[in-house]
């Protein structure tokens, strides 16, 4: 891995054991996947191509089968993490529950303060900071997912579908907090079935089907080939 | 470190703050209340009535709360999808369980103190007897749920919600009974049954030598030395179950 490599995935595989017979279902068949750092790197593909299992592998939460992930950052520390269609504790209030997040990263007292009330601020829900997670609209929900993802001042950030549900508002402002983030040097990687958010945001993009990346490389090169994002993201899943 | 604090907290918050508990410790304290009336219809006897009625009361009312409330810990953070924000942080499955457990042990702190101080208030002012033994025979209905907690936390990581409930209720009653009934099965003399009356004794922890229900109501003498090491038996039983639901619950994929 260079040092200017933020994730590296290798022929990462993950089979999965279905049913009562325990029949083994391959859904990951070799990932090889490259971010570099202060990208903003769009992971695209159908439901069912292996994105979010590729996420989640990177992150731990499934083991993988074979193949090697490289967060260019030791464990966790440094990545945050936006899954998708969040839940959160509803029995917490906005900043309760970004307190609880900033503690489990070792902030403590006056640090911790300070970092939800930045974060507050920065995804515009200081009003609703109070107000216990079950009253959070959709959009509101996801700027806290953001915000909890942003508690520890990631490097990279592995987005799950974020603009998913959002109303137009929604998805202006997530949109400038990740060309924000993008701003500040850090990297990004989304999942996304909204072409038209990750033409505007994305500088490099990979395209999965059944399992593989089977094509990656810059927009514009996706561009050169195609009139438009979503034409060229039809010709290759359909090849 | 930081990990188990946080977990320790939001599990605090999350069962305090569930609305179910509120209404089991309502009931839990209009039962102890209905051993007034047990009281009044014993000649000579209120007193012993009231604190034997009470001490059933919450032990019933604080196994519910065990097990009903440890059976849905892990499984709530898995179904409702909680598990993604928190293991996509530097939180390892050891400090999750622990800090479950912790938490727990504060919501169950709580419930029986409020229990049991109410049960002593109504004593004293109803029987004329201020029973400190009441208050430790409480104590010792808290360790015993500590264990059944831990277990019941246990079973959660192997199979679903209901099933750790109902085995945590078992594992209760059988912690209850499996003295005696090893006891029994001696005196039988059919080695099939013995064996495995031997075999629940040793697996099951003996929460009968840590109750001192009957010491409270004045009908036993209580030997503090032994339930002391029996209580020792019973952390240690909680630390080593505590382990193997950590050990089970590492295999997890979410």
């Amino acid at each position: 891995m260079t040092v200017e490599t933020a994730l590296s995935i290798r022929g990462l595989r993950k089979t999965v054991h279905v049913g009562f017979r325990r029949k083994p279902v391959e859904i990951l068949k070799g990932v090889d996947l490259a971010v570099e750092r202060n990208d903003v790197f769009g992971l695209l593909g159908p439901n069912g191509a292996g994105k979010t299992t590729t996420v989640k592998v990177a992150l731990g939460l499934m083991r993988a089968s074979s193949g090697s992930v490289d967060l260019g950052v030791p464990g966790l520390s440094h990545v945050g993490y936006l899954p998708e269609n969040p839940y959160f504790y509803d029995y917490l209030s906005g900043r309760e529950f970004l307190g609880f997040c900033a503690r489990l990263f070792g902030l403590d007292g006056d640090a911790r303060h300070e970092r939800v009330e930045q974060l507050l601020r920065d995804v515009g829900l200081e009003d609703a900071a109070a107000t216990h997670l079950r009253k959070y609209s959709k959009g509101m929900l996801q700027r806290i997912g953001i915000a909890q993802a942003l508690v520890n001042d990631p490097e990279l950030l592995l987005l799950d579908e974020p603009m998913t549900g959002l109303d137009p508002v929604g998805r202006v402002e997530v949109k400038r907090i990740i060309e924000g983030l993008h701003q500040r040097g850090k990297t990004v990687m989304f999942n996304s079935h909204i072409l038209s958010d990750v033409h505007e945001l994305c500088t490099h993009i990979a395209i999965m089907r059944i399992g593989r990346v089977v094509w990656k490389g810059s927009v514009e090169e996706a561009l050169s080939e195609s009139a438009t994002l979503e034409d060229f993201f039809m010709k290759v899943v359909t090849a | 470190m930081n990990q188990v604090v946080a977990v320790t907290i939001n599990t605090f918050k999350e069962t305090i703050r569930d609305r179910v508990l509120a209404v089991i410790v309502v009931f839990a304290l209009l039962m102890i209340v209905g051993g007034l009336w047990l009281g009044s219809i014993s000649l000579g006897e209120q007193g012993r009535m009231m604190k034997d009625f009470g001490l059933v009361a919450v032990t019933g009312f604080g196994l519910i709360v065990a097990v009903f409330v440890a059976a849905g810990l892990v499984h709530k953070e898995v179904e409702k999808r909680t598990v993604f924000v928190l293991f996509s942080k530097p939180v390892s499955r050891a400090a999750f369980i622990a800090g479950k457990f912790v938490g727990l042990c504060g919501t169950m702190a709580v419930v029986l103190a409020g229990m049991g101080l109410f049960l002593f208030v109504l004593v004293w002012v109803i029987a004329g007897q201020a029973s400190g033994t009441v208050l430790l025979a409480v104590v010792m209905i808290y360790v015993q749920l500590l264990a059944v907690m831990a277990v019941t936390i246990f079973f959660s990581t192997l199979g679903s919600a209901i099933l750790a409930a109902v085995l945590g209720i078992c594992v209760f009653i059988a912690g209850q009974l499996s003295h005696n009934v090893l006891a029994l099965t001696r005196l039988g003399k059919n080695p099939l049954t013995e064996a495995l009356s031997w075999v629940v004794y040793v697996l099951v922890p003996n929460f009968s030598a840590v109750d001192v229900k009957a010491g409270a109501v004045g009908e036993q003498t209580l030997a503090w030395g032994q339930i002391g090491a029996w209580v020792a038996y019973l952390l240690a039983y909680i630390v080593v179950t505590l382990a193997l639901a950590t050990v089970i619950f590492r295999r997890k994929e979410f």
